[in-house]
């Protein structure tokens, strides 16, 4: 299996399309998620969005990031759950009171950031980095500083979760125990982020230098020599995208 | 005493990086692993501490299966120096660094506090040194002082010198030989076959994630097949005998041909010398 934010090749719909339709796509519908209120439009972007992994094979990764986008959400909801007081009472509280209105707002935080996290998470799974910033600079017409910025932040996640578990080890291997309460957890943060912060400055430093060497500052949108026009596919997925967006405002 | 047991492992769902590896390192030992990238060394020695399971054969550190202990338990008694200091070191200031792996098993007492004192003493440090502006020698060698304050049996050594050079490699050297004279186990992945020829006591060859060979150093460093085999190369010493006694056979059977370091093979050029200036007398 591939690393995390990785691309996976593939000869999908979803890998066929222009990456700046894709991301278009993506923020739409991210857009959609956020307007409306309704469970049933979430409930049918979830099962877009699973359809879409579906078709192009990436499944297994969906299923992880649903999983870690619920258990994040889930504080959010938490919290909801105990200042969102809404419905008919069903436990009261000293600031409020839990009602069957909370609940709905707690289940809705967690459908809505799962929904709107697999179709970006997708993009990246199947489109290839640097197509997503080098179509940003050739069609969007984004300075290319600020594409490669996104394109290189991308980049490092996987290499910052691999220092990670390595200065896990590390910290392992002195005995430091990565379980235990929420209290120790935030003790052991010391020991973790300390090496992460010098290690991440010392890679981007020399990221930066290398690229500095290389001559980054001569490159212009003509540098590059791919060019990603947009096919017939990327306008009906943009409609059907818009249509997706106008009626989040209606349901 | 670590043991392997017919161990293979891997990460993930890949392919073993381990493959059936068996042999014994004792008390007291100074072992070697050698081998080019990839041959399986740091996952054997992640394997010696816990840090990565066995999917097939027991690993035992003193008679005790990895798989039954918690890291942080091996901890105690097996040390682990990482390639990269940098991984390891989380402290505002030499001192606190120091006393961290006692401060991670709730045991910074003053029995613990006077062994900080000692190995600053004994390194040299600056107690409020802040770690991150030392040289990379020094970090190093104050990552391997963090793991010899808590006093483990076993110490394992990821490439300790690699980034280093020559006069902090003798550095980390020197106190990891210090160690091992001191009754210490060393057990050391190195890819500087001078290194291992001036310090390990055994040598196991690994290539492909198997064993290939075991012995004591110079009896293993002087196989050519089984370096080949495994994509390395004799320290130069070893070498210049071995090509000496390859082009000149009559030296067979001299010192020339057993000639391991560089005073051995000095003396014994010096004696077949003199050897020679007597014949021709």
């Amino acid at each position: 299996m591939k690393g995390f934010l990785e691309y996976v090749p593939g000869d999908s719909l979803l890998h066929k399309m222009n990456p700046v339709a894709k991301l278009a796509v993506s923020l739409l519908i991210i857009f959609a998620c956020f307007i409306t209120q309704s469970f049933v439009a979430l409930i049918a972007i979830l099962v877009l969005d699973y359809a879409f992994a579906a078709h192009c094979k990436m499944m297994p990764q969906t299923v992880g990031l649903t999983k870690a986008v619920a258990g994040f959400s889930a504080i959010l909801a938490l919290i909801a759950l105990f200042t969102v007081p809404a419905g008919a009472v069903l436990a009261p509280l000293p600031w409020g009171y839990i009602g069957t209105g909370s609940i709905l707002a707690a289940v809705r935080i967690v459908l809505r950031l799962v929904a709107c996290a697999i179709p970006l998470f997708l993009t990246f799974y199947v489109t290839k980095i640097n197509d997503i910033s080098n179509a940003l600079v050739k069609v969007c017409h984004v300075p290319y500083r600020y594409a490669f910025v996104f394109s290189s932040t991308v980049h490092f996640i996987p290499v910052f979760m691999n220092d990670m578990s390595g200065i896990m080890e590390a910290q392992t291997a002195r005995g430091v125990e990565f379980d235990g309460g929420f209290a120790k957890k935030v003790r052991l943060m010391v020991p973790l982020c300390v090496p992460l912060l010098v290690s991440s400055v010392r890679k981007t430093n020399s990221a930066a230098i290398a690229a500095e060497v290389r001559g980054f500052n001569l490159r212009t949108r003509a540098s590059g020599y791919k060019e990603y026009p947009f096919a017939g596919r990327d306008v009906c997925a943009l409609a059907l995208a818009c249509a997706l967006f106008a009626a989040s405002f209606l349901v | 005493m670590i043991r392997f047991d017919h161990v293979s492992a891997a990460y993930a769902v890949q392919t073993p990086v381990v493959r059936d590896a068996s042999f014994t390192i004792d008390n007291g030992e100074f072992v070697a692993f050698v081998g080019t990238n990839g041959a399986g060394k740091s996952t054997t020695m992640r394997l010696c501490n816990g840090l990565l399971k066995p999917t097939a054969g027991r690993v035992l550190v003193d008679g005790v299966p990895t798989t039954e202990l918690r890291t942080s338990d091996l901890a105690r008694r097996v040390g682990f120096l990482f390639q990269n200091p940098d991984r390891q070191i989380c402290c505002k200031t030499v001192r606190e660094e120091l006393e961290f792996g006692f401060r991670a098993q709730d045991a910074l007492t003053d029995e613990a506090r006077a062994r900080v004192d000692a190995t600053i003493e004994r390194f040299g440090f600056d107690a409020n040194a802040e770690p991150y502006l030392l040289n990379r020698g020094t970090r190093q060698l104050l990552a391997l002082a963090s793991i010899i304050v808590m006093e483990p049996d076993t110490i394992i050594l990821d490439e300790p010198t690699t980034g280093l050079d020559f006069h902090e490699c003798e550095k980390v050297m020197g106190a990891i030989a210090d160690l091992h004279t001191r009754g210490k186990t060393i057990v050391m992945v190195c890819h500087d076959m001078e290194v291992v020829a001036d310090y390990a006591e055994r040598v196991i060859v690994m290539t492909a994630g198997e064993v290939v060979a075991s012995g004591p150093t110079f009896e293993v460093l002087r196989q050519r097949a089984v370096l080949e085999r495994a994509g390395l190369i004799a320290p130069q010493v070893v070498d210049v005998s071995l090509r000496l006694v390859e082009r000149h056979p009559e030296l067979a059977g001299t010192p020339i041909a057993t000639a391991n370091t560089l005073d051995e093979m000095v003396a014994a050029i010096e004696a077949y010398a003199a050897g020679a200036k007597e014949a021709a007398r």
